[in-house]
């Protein structure tokens, strides 16, 4: 009991922290007396800070008097799981969102802390406190981690099977929550800006290094979750379209639309209402997002579930958007900028195609993710909306995307010259040209790959040429290293992480080779050009997991696809291995077992003969190149973190 | 841009937020199968016997101390097509942990139970039931009709339409508590 | 003009290079191929989000085996899509109806590339 009750105190405090901060600072704003911001944001960090620290305790105590942890770990949870058992289910990833929330709450506070008296700052943190007690609350009512588990048991369930399969459960969701989380501080201030009327100040530039690293968290947060999905679902692929991938990307594109548009209000003063739109859309996607996740009205393989949210999440989400739309609306004069895009074709024009192209993507992607719900409530009848019609969207909008990438760092501001540009881009056009003829003669005939693999190239072709013109500049001036701090380098950078990405998407979904093979202990065949051969039976048996595994070699590397059935929740799983190179991967999956072996949950046949297997082979060429444009992209926002501190330019 | 523009685009796009809302706020939570109230919830599960479909014999006497569910199909009812692959998984995945799927052929020829059996590829055996009497005790109006009876007997939970994977583990769940 | 005849050549070259794979792409559609397709298209019974290509499933290779011997029969994939949907349900198809609301899906999409469109010509003609 005593840990129920000290976990809910500490959430009363960070409840009274954020409650506090909210209604100290209303105060503050109203009659110019103290807000006490920062020490009610320590507050509520310090409550939160508490409540983590209980649930981790008793995570790795094993403490089953909570009934969390009954239901996610047990005695024999490795240490690891344990501590990541916190963010596998519902109430726990709410004290992970929190956390950071609060931390992130604290830092934004810490460093305006002299300018705490101005208005902006004032409005921001009432936002940001809000929210913090929006979730705080969450977890005070209807999603109770810390309720007490009533039965004695000597054992808990274990986390889902899946959960504790793979290591990158400690880092998806962490750097996930980080973006998310991340992202309020641009909510926050553009509803600040919008309340005081100081539409045209200079916060969401001043705060642009730090909205690029939540950016890069999340995008490498959603990279991370596809490589963690590919390693442990055993179908071979990395992204299905499933409703909670789809919650996860909706805030992305209006996240990366955002850090783009935010350099043409930068350079040129403009687009202010898309800017204050996209930051609020952001927010308000991710708490969309959180509800599809956590409401259970879309099916879901990764989806938590409890009825008594979805209204409470949906409540915050038309909120946040009337709020701000009611805002925008107010303030709608004072918003428009003395100058406007000059013509179509500059660089400002590009990037309104590009927030029109990123904005749109997401329409038709929320869209086709809630279709299902809406034609189940007109027609009564069910549909699905997968893959294919996502794919068909997303290809022809991914071609654009990657055109604008070729096109934009070459195009000049205000009114750019045909020739110009033809001057600037010929060599990149025909390179990325030869390419494709290249690709052509070596036998490459989809019609889609070549298309995708010239714009790819075109955007490559652009960025090298742009961080080229960097170096060269840096060097002229004998300070190699200003090219790193240059104000182009880290998202040339991603752009290259993007391109690589693309590459590897594109190349292994279209040139993927599935095949089931049959093998007795000893024999060997060779299915796509790899030599595959079936060593023998191995079982492996601790207190986490019994497991059988196959001892498979494939071109010469030794790997282990297995059954594993997990103690506790008594599930199995299939674990698949992957041999991978930087040319192609192949996925082995343990799929059935011939007679009446004794293994651990292998689909049995019975018309094959006892000791022989059927393995999964899917070949995947160049699907290692997602994780290193993952890399790349990561790094690049990284890079663009250091950028220079840039001086203003006069408009 | 106008104010008149703006105010109308607020407005409108107000309206299309405050319907999405809304319709997203009144849904439920996914459930294909309706947990019912039947006559039988918490009284002992009528007892019943039959032969398989492979010529077996099957008893729920034999079944004590162990959850069973029993599975009301017909291979002409559709959303027994629809279950089908989702019972065949949990009773593999529960044949170890005393829980067993029992389905009863209702209102259907032994051929065309046979058939269904074999094209869906089904893991748990089926009894036929002449002349409907196992029906008719536990008040079955059509199929799928499922009933979960627990380790002590007792019709816990009574699930009419096509039963999805997750809603059997949290069945289970809730029957094993 | 030294710009229309320097671009115009590399257009010229990129036509070509397309044409040529557009040529030799077009002979594809094999009996595998078909079925290939169609299995993408139809989702594996008793899985979250995949299609019958992407799993193993015991439901999904029967309903791969079923598909193989339709195409082989001859049966064209209208006719073979049908009679899935018709033994499974509306939700076994991954594509949703292109009829009725299901127009909404693609009337979308359009509507952005229409806003794209727009928004360059009213650039356009401010600029003017």
């Amino acid at each position: 009991m005593t840990l129920t009750w000290l976990g809910r105190s500490f959430l009363y405090v960070a409840f009274a922290g954020a409650l506090g901060g909210v209604a100290f600072q209303l105060r503050a704003l109203r009659t110019k007396r103290p807000s006490f911001a920062i020490p009610f944001a320590v507050l509520a960090l310090l409550g939160i800070a508490g409540a983590v620290g209980v649930m981790q305790y008793a995570l790795i105590t094993h403490d089953f008097a909570l009934a969390y942890v009954a239901e996610n770990n047990a005695t024999f949870t490795p240490l690891l799981y344990s501590i990541t058992g916190m963010w596998s289910a519902l109430e726990g990833s709410l004290l992970l969102w929190s956390l950071l929330l609060a931390a992130i709450t604290l830092g934004v506070l810490f460093y305006y802390r002299r300018e705490k008296t101005d208005a902006v700052v004032g409005w921001a943190a009432v936002v940001l406190f809000g929210v913090g007690a929006f979730f705080s609350a969450l977890m005070m009512f209807p999603a109770d981690p810390f309720l007490h588990n009533p039965a004695h048991v000597l054992q808990g369930q274990g986390p889902n099977a899946l959960l504790q399969d793979n290591p990158l459960v400690a880092a998806h969701p962490p750097l996930l929550y980080l973006g998310f989380v991340g992202f309020t501080v641009p909510f926050a201030f553009a509803i600040a800006m919008l309340i005081t009327g100081r539409v045209h100040e200079r916060w969401p530039l001043e705060q642009r290094r730090w909205t690029v690293l939540a950016w890069g968290a999340l995008s490498v947060g959603i990279i991370l979750g596809a490589w963690w999905s590919y390693q442990v679902l055993g179908w071979g692929g990395f992204w299905g379209w499933d409703p909670v991938e789809n919650a996860a990307l909706l805030p992305w594109l209006t996240a990366t639309a955002y850090i783009h548009s935010v350099i043409v209000q930068d350079r040129r003063g403009l687009f202010r209402v898309w800017n204050l739109s996209l930051a609020i859309s952001t927010f308000a996607l991710t708490v969309l997002g959180t509800f599809f996740t956590r409401s259970g009205v879309l099916e879901s393989v990764h989806s938590f579930s409890s009825s008594t949210l979805g209204p409470l999440l949906i409540g915050l989400f038309f909120f946040t958007v009337a709020l701000g739309v009611g805002l925008l609306a107010w303030r709608g004069d004072a918003l428009r900028s003395a100058v406007g895009v000059d013509q179509p074709f500059s660089r400002e024009g590009l990037f309104v195609a590009n927030n029109i192209l990123f904005v749109g993507f997401a329409v038709v992607v929320l869209l086709g993710t809630v279709f299902p719900l809406l034609y189940e409530a007109v027609n009564g009848t069910q549909v699905t909306v997968g893959t294919p019609y996502f794919a068909t969207i997303a290809a022809p909008l991914s071609v654009a995307l990657l055109a604008l990438m070729a096109l934009a760092p070459l195009v000049s501001w205000r009114s750019a010259s045909r020739e110009v540009l033809w001057n600037r881009i010929r060599l990149v056009a025909w390179a990325s040209l030869a390419v494709v003829a290249l690709l052509a003669t070596l036998g490459v005939r989809h019609l889609a790959v070549l298309v995708a693999v010239f714009f790819a190239a075109a955007a490559a072709g652009s960025a090298l040429r742009t961080l080229w013109g960097v170096l060269v500049a840096a060097r002229r001036r004998g300070r190699l290293l200003g090219a790193l701090r240059a104000p182009t380098t880290g998202g040339m950078v991603v752009h290259l992480g993007i391109v690589v990405l693309a590459i590897g998407i594109v190349v292994s979904t279209s040139y993927t080779q599935r095949s089931e093979v049959t093998l007795a202990s000893g024999q060997s065949t060779v299915v796509d050009s790899q030599f595959v051969t079936f060593k023998g039976f191995h079982v492996v048996k601790d207190p986490l997991e019994t497991a059988t595994q196959l001892a498979v070699e494939v071109d010469g590397h030794s790997l282990f696809p297995a059954v594993t059935t997990f103690n506790g929740r008594a599930t199995t799983v299939g674990t698949p291995a992957i041999d991978s190179n930087l040319l192609r991967d192949v996925y082995v999956t343990f799929d059935a077992v011939g007679g009446n072996g004794t293994t651990s949950g292998a689909q049995v046949q019975n018309n094959l003969p006892a000791g022989s297997v059927v393995l999964g082979v899917t070949v995947e060429p160049l699907l290692a190149w997602l994780w290193i444009g993952g890399l790349m992209v990561g790094l690049g926002a990284g890079v663009s973190f250091l950028r220079r501190r840039h001086v203003e330019e006069p408009t | 841009m106008k104010r008149r523009t703006v105010l109308v685009t607020s407005l409108v796009v107000l309206a299309v937020v405050v319907a999405f809302s809304v319709f997203l706020g009144t849904r439920q939570p996914v459930t294909d199968a309706t947990d019912i109230t039947s006559p039988l919830l918490g009284q002992p599960a009528p007892n019943f016997s039959g032969t398989e479909l492979d010529g077996a014999h099957w008893s729920l006497r034999n079944d004590l101390g162990h959850v069973v569910v029993v599975n009301f199909w017909a291979s002409w009812c559709g959303p027994c097509v629809v279950e089908a692959p989702n019972l065949s998984t949990f009773a593999w995945q529960e044949r170890h942990a005393n829980v067993d799927v029992i389905g009863v052929v209702f209102n259907d020829t032994l051929s065309a139970a046979q058939g269904f059996a074999a094209h869906y590829g089904s893991l748990y055996p089926s009894i036929l039931d002449p002349g409907g009497a196992i029906a008719n005790r536990y008040g079955v109006v059509s199929p799928p009709t499922t009933f979960v009876i627990n380790a002590k007997g007792r019709v816990v939970v009574t699930l009419v339409g096509p039963v999805r994977l997750s809603q059997l583990n949290a069945v289970l769940g809730r029957v094993r508590q | 003009m030294k710009l229309l005849r320097s671009f115009g050549l590399w257009v010229a070259a990129l036509v070509v290079v397309f044409g040529v794979a557009l040529l030799a792409s077009a002979n594809q559609s094999s009996a595998a191929s078909r079925a290939a397709h169609l299995e993408s298209l139809v989702k594996c019974p008793s899985c979250e989000d995949l299609s019958v290509a992407q799993s193993n499933a015991t439901t999904a290779v029967a309903v791969r085996h079923e598909i193989v011997a339709d195409v082989a029969a001859g049966k064209s994939d209208n006719q073979i899509l049908t009679s899935i949907e018709n033994a499974y349900g509306t939700s076994i198809l991954l594509s949703p109806p292109t009829s009725g609301l299901g127009v909404l899906l693609w009337i979308v999409p359009l509507g952005v590339v229409l806003a794209l469109i727009v928004v360059g010509l009213r650039l356009r003609r401010r600029w003017r």
